[in-house]
C-alpha cells in the first residue's frame, strides 16, 4: 500500500496488526499454514492499575472506530487496542494464539478449525464466543462497503461455529497463509453489530475484548484509553493511555523532552542527536511491522496491454520499456549515499518488494545479484544499447524514432508532496542520472493527482513513492498482469510466468518450497526492474525512561504503542 | 524624478528602498555571492547536517548538509520572482476590473464590484491551499494562483480612484465635447490612477511574498526551486527544532521579513507622497510662546478693549522652511464692538484669531507680540489658565459648521459639553436647559437639539455653532466666515442674528470675512489685512467711504457700491503674496498701482492717521498724526 | 429608513450566500481528481467499496442537472442545495459516517478558544499603541510604534509561530500543543485555569502579535486623521482638555474604521489560525481545512468553506450594524 506521511492511508491486511499476545506464552511458532500450536498458559499477576497514565505523541488521529471502514494507520491502533483477533503477531514476526487458542487445517487444506479461547467477555461484560468470532469473519466477507477486510475474508467459503468454542472455516484451494488473513479479524460483539448497518456505524463506544476500552474522544485532539481490567490475559500495569495528536514533528519532539509526554511514535532523524542527549529519554530503533519500502517505479507497460477500459494512456517514455535502460537508471542509484542522506544513515539498502523485515521471505541470497553503484557501467549500457547523445546537448537520444521530436532519455519524475524526503532523493537522482545522460523533470503532486497520473492511467514516466508492506510478501503481486485494469499494478510489468509462479505460491502450504517460488518471483522482479528499491524504512519512537519502565524496544520489530508494548510497561519508582 | 528625491529625502522611505536593492542586487548576484551552489548535488555524509555557523558554513547547514547561505542567497531569487510576478497579475488583473468598474459604472461597474465582494467572503489562503493543492505545486501555478486571487484589492483602490477622477470637472468636459473613452482614460484617468497603482503594487508585492512562504511552509511550495519558505519548511518537517538549529529557521525568515519590511516601508512612503494625508494634526504639543513681555498700553479709545492683538507676530514652518503668516499686526476690539477682519485668503486673518488663542494649526508658532483678552496675555498662560480663558473670554465660531461639530455626538451634547466644563457646578439639567435656551435664541426648536449636526441643514448648523460660541457667555466672539457656503437669505438671517446678539449681550465681535458687504452691514470698525499685516484699519464708515492705503482702495473699487450701481467694478491685477516669497519692501508693493523706489526696499510702518484710524503705506507719512 | 437599510444589508448577506455556496459546489467539481476515491484512494481497495461509496454520497448523479430521466433536480448540486437548505452540511468522505457539521462544530469552538483571546489581546493593545502613537506623532514613540507594527506585519505568522515554538518550547519549557495537559488532576480551579493558560500563552501571542501590527497601523491613520478634524479644533477651543479630547471626541471617531477592520480581518484571521494551529497542533478550524485538503475531503472543504464565508458575512453585517449605532451619519452604503 501507500504511505503518507501525514495520514497514512494503512491497508489492513498488508499491514501487520499486532495483536496483543502474554509473556507467559508457552509455545509459538512460526506462521506456517500447516501446524498447530496450543497457547495461552500461565498468566502474568496484573499490577494494581494506580492512576498511572501513559501519554503518547503521535502525528495524526483516527477517522473511525468501525473496523470494518477504518483506512487510516491511526484508526488501526485503536482497533489493536481495543479488538482481539483469533491469531496474533509477535515482535519477532511469528504468529501467536489470541482468541483462537489453536488452530489446524483438514488433510486436503480445505478446512481450518480454530478453538476459541473461553471466558473472554467484551468490555460490556457480555461473553465472548465462537459465534461471535465467526459472525464477525463472515461480516468482513459481506460488506461490500467495508473497503479491505473483505480482501483477507473472502477465502473462506463458509464460516461456522458449530459450539461455542469452535469456529469453522472453509476455503475453495489450499490457503498457504491463514494465519496471515486472521492476524485483522477484530472480533466485534454480534449482539451489538447485528442491530446496525455496518457500513455507516460509526462504533463511538468501541466495545471489544482487547486490553483496552475507549474512554473519551476528541476529533483532532486527543484519544483516552482505559486499562481492561478483566482483560482475559490479565490487566494492564498501567491505569490508562491517551493518545495526544501533535501535527508537528519538533512540537512532538519538544514535549517529549519537556516531559509533557511519555512516548512518541515518530520523529525526524534529525532529532535522534538532541533526543540522544537529553536525560530521561530513550531512541529506540527498529522496523516497521511488515516493512516499509521506498520506491522508484518505471511506466513499462506495453502499449498492447494498456487498460484502456479503465481509463489507460499509457504515455510512458518509450525508452522505459526497454529493460536494458531500466538497469541501467538501477547502476545509476547510490542506494547508500540516499539512506546517509536522506535517513541520517538509518534505514536499510532496499532490494525488492519484500523487506528483510519479513525475515525468512526476504531474498537474502539475492543482494550480491543487486545493481552496484557505477555511473561508467551505467553509461556504458546506455551507449552499448545505441543512446547517444547525437546533438550535443548532454542528454542522449533513442536509437529508434518512437521518443517524440527531440528523441531525448527524457522523463517525467513524479512523487506525492506529502513526504518530506522524496524533493531530496529527485534532487539528487537527477544529479545522478544527468552524469550519464539522462534528464529529469522533476515535479512534485497531491497524493490524489499522483494516483490518478499512475494507474491504471500510465501516464507518468518516473514516480517516487513507498509502500507498506504486509506480514506475508503479498506485495509481489502488484507485478502481476491481472493487476493492470484494476489500478493495482503501477508499472505495468507483464509476465505471464511470473503471474503462473505468483498464482501456484499462493496455494503452497509447504514452506520451504512456497519460499523457493517467492524467492524466485524476486530474482525475476530483480532482473526487469520494474521498480528500484532504494531502502527499507527504519522505524524509530523515542521514550521518557523515568515515567515507565519495561518498554520492549530491543524486537526486530518496534512498535511501542502496540498493545504487546503498552501491557508490559510499568510505572517506574 | 522628483517622486524619486523626495523618497530619498523620506527616511523610512530610502530605508526600504535600500532593503529592497540590496534583496534585488543579491538575487542577481546570487552565484558570485553564495559559497556554494544550492542545487548542485553535493556527497554529504550525517556529520554534515544541522551544523552550526562555522567560517565554512555561515549560517550552518540545513537538513541535507547544505549551506544555509547559500540557500538564502539563491532563494532571494524565488521570492522576489514569485512577488514580483504575482504582483504583476494581480496588478493586471485588478487595475483592468477596477477601471472598467470605475470608469464605466452603471450595472456592469456594479456588477463587477459585487463580484469582488464575494471573494472578500472566501478566505483567500484556504483557496490557495485547495487550489495549489489540486493543481499542482509548480513555481508557475503558485505564481498563477497567488497573482488571480490576489487582484481584490488593487481592484477596489483602482475603482475608488477612477470614480473619483471621472468625477472631476475637466473629465467631465472632455466627455462633454465628444472625448472617445480612451483618450479620456489616457489623458485623465492614468496619470491620476497609475501613480496610486505604483504603491499599491509594492504592497501587493510584499503579500505575494507571503502568500509564496505560507504555502511553501505548508507543503505546497514548488519542491524543485529554493525559497526561502521552501527552506522554513524543510527546516520545519525535519526537526531543526528538535536539533536545536536554530540558524537554518531564523536565517530564511528573517529573510522574508527583510524583504517585506522593505517593500511595506517603500509602498508607505510612496502612499505618503503621492497621496499626502491632511497634516493637521490639532494636538500636537504647543511651541514655546515668545518669552518677551511686550505688553505695551494699546491705544486707548473709549471703553477697554477687551481684545488686544499687539505687534504679533506668526510664522509657519513648512518643509524646513520659515514663512511668516502674520507679520506684526495690532489691533484691538472694545466690549460692545463689532470689527470686521478683512482680506484675501492667505492675508493672515484667521490665522491671527487662531493665534489669539493659541489655536494654530501644526508648525504655527507664535514669534512675537501679545495678545490681551481681558488685560490677560494670553501668551503668559499655563495650560491650566489657557483652558479657562478659551471660551469663557473668546469663543470661536468657525469655517464650515459642517466639520466643527463633532458628528456622532448630539448637538445639544456639544453645547452641554461647553457649559459644564466651564461651570463644574452647574447641574445637568440645568446646562441642558441653558443649552436648549441657546438654541432657542438662535431660531432653533430646543427638541432638535438631541439630533445629530448632519439631521441639520447649512444654516441651522452656523446656527447651533453660534448657539455654542455662546454657552459660556464670551467676552468676545470670533465667526470666521460664518456665511460663507450658505444661500443669500440665510446669510442675511445669520448677520441679522449676530448683531442682535452682540448688541443685546453687549459682546465684543470679530468676523473675519473676505466680504466687504458683510463687513459694511454688520460691523463698527474695519482691520484690512493684506500679506500678513494690517493695511489699514478704521470705522467702516472712514474706511470705505475715504480709504487711504492704495489695496483699501482698489478693494472699494472691486466692492459694488449700493448707492452708485453703475461704477465699473475693477478687479486687483496680480496675485496675493506667497509667504515664502513675501517681497522685501512693502508686501503690495508689486501690485501697486502707485508704488515707487521705496516700497520696494523699505516697509512701511502703520501710520496714526486718526485716533483708531492707521494706514500703512508710505504715501501717507507726511498725513500721520503724532503724539495722540 | 435605517430600518430598511438593515432589511437590504440582509437580503445582501443571503444572495452573498448563495453565490459562495455555488462557488464552493463549482470549485470543488472543477477541480481534478475523483473524490469517491478520497480517504479510499489506494488502488488495492475493494473495488465494491469504491462504488458503494460513489452512491452512498451521490457521486453516480449528473453534475448539474439530470438529463438521464427522472427528476431534472435529481443532481449533485440540487442536492447539494437541498440539503443545505435543510441545514445539512453532508457527511465527510475522509472520516466516515461523520457528519461534516459536527465536525466544523467541534473544529470551530477550538478555533474560537485560539482567536478569541488573541483578538482582543491584539485589538485592546493596537488600539491603545495606535492611540499613543498618533498622540505623539513624530515622536520616538510613534517611530518605534511605527517600526514594531511594520515588523509585526512583515513577519509571517508561521514563522513566529515557530520561534515562539522553539523558545517557548525549549526555554521556557511551555506545552507546544495541545488545550491542556491530557489526564492531569487538578487540585483547584486555580491550577486548571493556569494549566490552559499556559497552553493558551504561545499561540495566543502569536496569533496576537501578527494581528497587532495591522490594528496599530489602522488606528494610528484614523486617530491622526480624526486629530485633524476641525471638530477636533473646536473642543480645543472649548477648552477641553487633551485627554478629555481623546475620550470624548476622538476615540470614537477613530474606532469606526477598526470596526469595519475587524470584520474584514477575518479572512486573515482564518489565515492566521489555519498557520497557528499547523504548528502548535491545535484541533480547529485551520487545521481542519489543510488535512480535508490532504485527503480531498471535498464535503468538509465546502462546509468549511461556508462556514468561513458565513462567518464572514455575520461579521461585516454585524459591523455595519455597529457601525450604524456608532455614527448617527450612515444612513446608506
Amino acid at each position: 500500500m501507500r504511505t503518507r506521511t501525514a495520514m497514512t492511508v494503512m491497508l489492513a491486511g498488508l499491514m501487520v496488526v499486532g495483536a496483543c499476545g502474554t509473556q507467559g506464552e508457552t509455545e509459538t511458532t512460526a506462521g506456517d499454514g500447516a501446524t498447530t500450536t496450543t497457547g495461552g498458559g500461565t498468566e502474568t499477576t496484573a499490577a494494581p492499575a494506580g492512576g498511572s497514565t501513559v501519554r503518547i505523541g503521535y502525528a495524526g488521529a483516527p477517522a473511525d472506530f468501525n473496523p470494518g471502514v477504518g483506512v487510516l494507520a491511526e484508526d488501526y491502533i485503536f482497533y489493536d487496542l481495543t479488538y482481539d483477533t483469533p491469531i496474533g503477531l509477535d515482535f519477532e514476526g511469528n504468529f501467536i494464539p489470541e482468541l483462537a487458542t489453536d488452530w489446524s487445517v483438514s488433510a486436503d487444506g480445505l478446512t481450518w478449525t480454530m478453538t476459541i479461547r473461553d471466558g473472554v467477555t467484551f468490555h460490556d461484560g457480555s461473553p465472548l464466543t465462537a459465534a461471535d468470532v465467526a459472525y464477525s469473519i463472515s461480516l468482513y466477507r459481506d460488506t461490500a462497503d467495508f473497503p479491505f477486510l473483505p480482501t483477507y475474508a473472502s477465502h473462506f467459503v463458509t464460516v461456522e461455529a458449530p459450539d461455542p468454542t469452535t469456529v469453522v472455516l472453509t476455503t475453495e484451494a489450499p490457503l498457504a497463509a491463514f494465519e496471515a488473513q486472521m492476524v485483522p479479524m477484530y472480533v466485534l460483539p454480534s449482539a451489538i453489530w447485528e442491530g446496525v448497518d455496518a457500513a455507516t456505524f460509526t462504533n463511538e463506544e468501541m466495545i471489544g475484548s482487547g486490553p483496552f476500552k475507549l474512554a473519551e474522544h476528541s476529533q483532532d485532539e486527543f484519544v483516552r484509553l482505559e486499562a481492561n481490567q478483566d482483560y482475559w490475559n490479565g490487566a494492564p500495569n498501567v491505569g490508562e493511555v491517551i493518545f495526544q495528536t501533535y501535527t508537528n514533528s519538533d512540537a512532538r519532539v519538544q514535549a517529549l523532552i519537556n516531559g509533557d509526554i511519555d512516548m512518541i511514535t515518530e520523529f525526524p532523524a534529525t532529532a535522534i542527536p538532541s533526543l540522544r542527549n537529553t536525560a530521561n529519554v530513550a531512541v529506540a530503533d527498529g522496523n516497521y511491522p511488515g516493512g516499509r519500502l521506498a520506491d522508484i517505479m518505471f511506466d513499462m507497460i506495453d502499449p498492447a496491454n494498456c487498460p484502456t477500459a479503465e481509463g489507460g494512456v499509457c504515455t510512458g517514455h518509450p525508452a522505459l520499456r526497454d529493460v536494458t535502460v531500466r538497469q541501467a537508471l538501477a547502476h545509476a542509484v547510490d542506494k547508500q549515499q540516499l539512506i546517509d542522506q536522506v535517513l541520517l544513515g538509518l534505514g536499510e539498502p532496499g532490494l525488492g518488494l519484500v523487506p528483510t523485515s519479513l525475515g525468512n521471505w526476504f531474498a537474502s541470497e539475492l543482494v550480491p545479484e543487486d545493481y552496484a553503484f557505477d555511473l561508467d557501467l551505467a553509461a556504458q549500457m546506455l551507449e552499448d544499447a545505441g543512446y547517444v547523445d547525437t546533438d550535443g546537448d548532454g542528454i542522449r537520444e533513442c536509437p529508434t524514432d518512437e521518443c517524440g521530436p527531440t528523441g531525448d532519455l527524457t522523463f517525467r519524475l513524479n512523487y506525492p508532496t506529502d513526504n518530506d524526503e522524496h524533493p531530496r532523493v529527485a534532487d539528487t537522482l537527477s544529479g545522478w542520472w544527468g552524469e550519464i545522460g539522462v534528464a529529469v523533470q522533476i515535479q512534485g503532486l497531491d497524493s490524489d493527482t499522483l494516483t490518478s497520473v499512475c494507474c491504471p492511467t500510465f501516464d507518468y514516466d518516473v514516480i517516487l513513492w513507498s509502500w507498506n508492506s504486509g506480514i506475508d510478501p503479498d506485495l509481489l503481486d502488484v507485478l502481476n498482469c491481472d493487476s493492470i485494469p484494476s489500478g493495482y499494478s503501477e508499472t505495468g510489468h507483464c509476465d505471464p510466468e511470473y503471474d503462473a509462479l505468483q498464482q501456484a505460491q499462493a496455494i503452497e502450504t509447504d514452506p520451504a518450497a512456497r519460499r523457493e517460488m517467492i524467492v524466485e518471483l524476486q530474482r525475476m522482479a530483480l532482473e526487469q526492474v520494474p521498480y528500484i528499491i532504494p531502502w527499507y524504512y527504519p522505524r524509530i519512537q523515542a521514550y521518557r525512561t523515568d515515567r515507565f519502565t519495561g518498554w520492549p524496544d530491543q524486537s526486530p520489530i518496534l512498535q511501542l504503542e502496540d498493545p504487546l508494548s503498552l501491557t508490559v510497561i510499568s510505572p517506574a519508582g | 524624478m522628483t517622486v524619486w528625491r523626495k523618497l530619498l529625502r523620506h527616511r523610512l522611505g530610502a530605508v526600504g528602498l535600500a532593503m529592497l536593492a540590496v534583496a534585488v542586487l543579491v538575487a542577481i548576484f546570487a552565484a558570485v555571492i553564495a559559497p556554494y551552489d544550492p542545487y548542485e548535488n553535493v556527497r554529504v555524509s550525517i556529520d554534515d547536517i544541522y551544523q552550526s555557523p562555522s567560517p565554512q558554513h555561515l549560517l550552518g547547514t540545513d537538513d541535507a548538509g547544505k549551506d544555509v547561505f547559500s540557500g538564502l542567497v539563491y532563494g532571494a531569487r524565488v521570492s522576489l520572482l514569485v512577488g514580483f510576478a504575482g504582483a504583476f497579475i494581480s496588478l493586471i488583473v485588478g487595475g483592468v476590473i477596477g477601471l472598467v468598474a470605475g470608469f464605466k459604472g452603471g450595472r456592469l461597474g456594479n456588477g463587477l464590484m459585487r463580484f469582488t465582494d464575494f471573494f472578500l467572503v472566501i478566505p483567500e489562503l484556504a483557496l490557495q491551499i485547495v487550489i495549489v493543492a489540486i493543481i499542482g505545486q509548480s513555481l508557475r501555478n503558485i505564481i498563477l494562483v497567488i497573482g488571480l486571487l490576489g487582484w481584490t484589492t488593487s481592484a477596489r483602490l483602482v475603482r475608488a480612484q477612477t470614480l473619483s477622477v471621472r468625477a472631476r470637472k475637466f473629465v467631465e468636459r472632455a466627455r462633454a465635447v465628444g472625448a472617445s473613452d480612451l483618450y479620456i482614460l489616457r489623458r485623465h484617468i492614468f496619470p491620476q490612477v497609475v501613480p496610486l497603482m505604483l504603491a499599491n503594487a509594492v504592497l501587493t508585492i510584499s503579500l505575494a511574498i507571503l502568500a509564496e512562504s505560507t504555502l511553501a511552509f505548508i507543503g505546497l511550495g514548488d519542491p524543485t526551486v529554493i525559497s526561502w519558505g521552501q527552506m522554513l519548511n524543510f527546516a520545519f518537517t525535519r526537526g531543526a527544532v528538535s536539533a536545536g538549529a536554530w540558524w537554518a529557521l531564523v536565517a530564511p525568515g528573517l529573510a522574508i521579513v527583510w524583504v517585506v519590511l522593505g517593500v511595506t516601508l517603500l509602498g508607505n512612503a510612496l502612499e505618503d507622497l503621492l497621496n499626502p494625508r491632511r497634516g493637521r494634526h490639532f494636538l500636537e504639543p504647543e511651541p514655546a510662546m515668545p518669552a518677551e513681555e511686550t505688553v505695551g498700553p494699546a491705544a486707548e479709545r473709549g471703553a477697554p478693549a477687551v481684545l488686544a492683538v499687539q505687534d504679533l507676530a506668526v510664522e509657519f514652518v513648512v518643509a524646513g522652511a520659515r514663512m511668516r503668516a502674520v507679520d506684526g499686526t495690532t489691533f484691538s476690539v472694545r466690549k460692545g464692538e463689532a470689527l470686521g477682519l478683512v482680506g484675501e485668503s492667505g492675508s493672515g486673518k484667521t490665522t491671527a484669531m487662531l493665534a489669539a488663542l493659541r489655536l494654530l494649526p501644526p508648525g504655527g508658532e507664535v514669534v512675537g507680540g501679545s495678545v490681551l483678552l481681558g488685560g490677560q496675555n494670553v501668551f503668559a498662560l499655563t495650560a491650566d489658565e489657557l483652558r479657562d480663558v478659551r471660551w469663557t473670554r473668546m469663543a470661536m465660531v468657525f469655517q464650515g459648521a459642517m466639520n466643527a461639530l463633532n458628528p456622532v455626538r448630539t448637538v445639544e451634547d456639544q453645547i452641554v459639553e461647553a457649559i459644564s466644563l466651564h461651570d463644574p457646578d452647574l447641574s445637568k439639567s440645568a446646562a441642558q436647559e441653558r443649552a436648549a435656551h441657546l438654541l432657542e435664541v438662535m431660531g432653533i426648536d430646543a427638541d432638535r437639539g438631541s439630533e445629530y449636526p448632519h439631521q441639520f441643514s447649512g444654516g441651522m448648523r452656523q446656527r447651533a455653532m453660534i448657539a455654542l460660541a455662546l454657552a459660556c457667555d464670551p467676552d468676545v466672539i470670533v465667526a470666521d466666515e460664518p456665511t460663507t457656503a450658505l444661500d443669500v437669505m440665510i446669510q442675511a438671517q445669520i448677520l441679522e442674528l449676530l448683531k442682535k446678539l452682540q448688541r443685546e449681550l453687549g459682546m465684543a465681535l470679530v468676523l473675519i470675512t473676505h466680504d466687504l458687504g458683510v463687513v459694511a452691514e454688520s460691523c463698527d470698525r474695519v482691520v484690512v489685512m493684506y500679506g500678513g499685516i494690517v493695511a489699514e484699519q478704521g470705522t467702516v464708515e472712514e474706511v470705505y467711504s475715504d480709504p487711504q492705503h492704495p489695496y483699501t482702495k482698489l478693494l472699494m473699487e472691486a466692492f459694488p457700491d449700493m448707492e452708485d450701481p453703475d461704477r465699473p467694478l475693477v478687479s486687483i491685477p496680480g496675485l496675493p503674496p506667497r509667504l515664502d516669497r513675501l517681497p522685501p519692501g512693502c508686501r503690495f508693493a508689486p501690485r501697486c498701482p502707485a508704488a515707487f523706489d521705496r516700497c520696494q526696499v523699505e516697509r512701511p510702518p502703520s501710520y496714526v492717521l486718526s485716533p483708531g484710524r492707521e494706514a500703512s503705506c508710505f504715501l501717507l507719512e507726511s498725513r500721520q498724526v503724532v503724539g495722540v | 429608513m435605517r430600518g430598511r437599510l438593515v432589511l437590504r444589508k440582509l437580503g445582501w448577506a443571503l444572495v452573498t450566500l448563495v453565490v459562495v455556496a455555488t462557488f464552493n459546489f463549482m470549485l470543488f467539481r472543477v477541480l481534478p481528481g475523483d473524490p469517491a476515491k478520497a480517504g479510499l484512494r489506494d488502488p488495492r481497495l475493494n473495488q465494491e467499496a469504491v462504488e458503494a461509496a460513489r452512491i452512498r454520497f451521490g457521486l453516480d448523479k449528473p453534475v448539474f442537472v439530470n438529463l438521464e430521466g427522472g427528476s431534472p433536480f435529481d443532481s449533485q448540486f440540487f442536492r447539494y442545495i437541498g440539503s443545505l437548505a435543510e441545514g445539512d452540511l453532508g457527511t465527510s468522505y475522509a472520516f466516515n459516517n461523520r457528519a461534516v457539521s459536527d465536525l466544523l462544530g467541534r473544529a470551530l469552538v477550538n478555533t474560537i478558544w485560539l482567536v478569541l483571546p488573541a483578538q482582543i489581546l491584539a485589538i485592546v493593545l493596537g488600539v491603545v499603541m495606535g492611540l499613543v502613537a498618533a498622540w505623539k506623532r513624530g515622536t520616538a514613540i510613534d517611530v518605534g510604534s511605527l517600526l514594531f507594527a511594520l515588523f509585526m506585519w512583515a513577519l509571517p505568522t508561521f514563522f513566529l509561530a515557530i520561534l515562539l515554538l522553539f523558545f517557548g518550547g525549549r526555554w521556557l519549557g511551555l506545552p507546544t500543543g495541545g488545550r491542556v495537559t491530557l489526564g492531569a488532576t487538578y487540585e483547584s480551579g486555580w491550577e486548571q485555569a493556569v494549566d490552559i493558560l499556559r497552553h493558551l500563552l504561545l499561540p495566543t501571542i502569536g496569533f496576537a502579535l501578527v494581528l497587532i501590527g495591522e490594528y496599530l497601523l489602522v488606528m494610528r491613520s484614523s486617530v491622526m486623521e480624526v486629530f485633524g478634524e476641525d471638530y477636533i479644533q473646536t473642543a480645543k477651543a472649548k477648552g477641553l482638555s487633551t485627554i478629555q479630547i481623546i475620550r470624548k471626541h476622538a476615540f470614537r471617531n477613530a474606532m469606526l474604521p477598526i470596526v469595519t477592520l475587524i470584520a474584514l480581518n477575518l479572512g486573515f484571521t482564518v489565515s492566521g489560525a489555519i498557520q497557528v494551529e499547523t504548528v502548535f497542533s491545535w484541533p480547529g478550524l485551520g487545521k481542519l481545512t489543510v488535512d480535508a485538503v490532504s485527503q480531498r475531503d471535498y464535503p468538509v472543504l465546502q462546509g468549511t468553506f461556508l462556514l468561513l464565508a458565513v462567518a464572514v458575512i455575520v461579521a461585516n453585517l454585524i459591523a455595519e450594524l455597529v457601525y450604524l449605532r456608532l455614527d448617527p451619519r450612515v444612513t446608506e452604503v
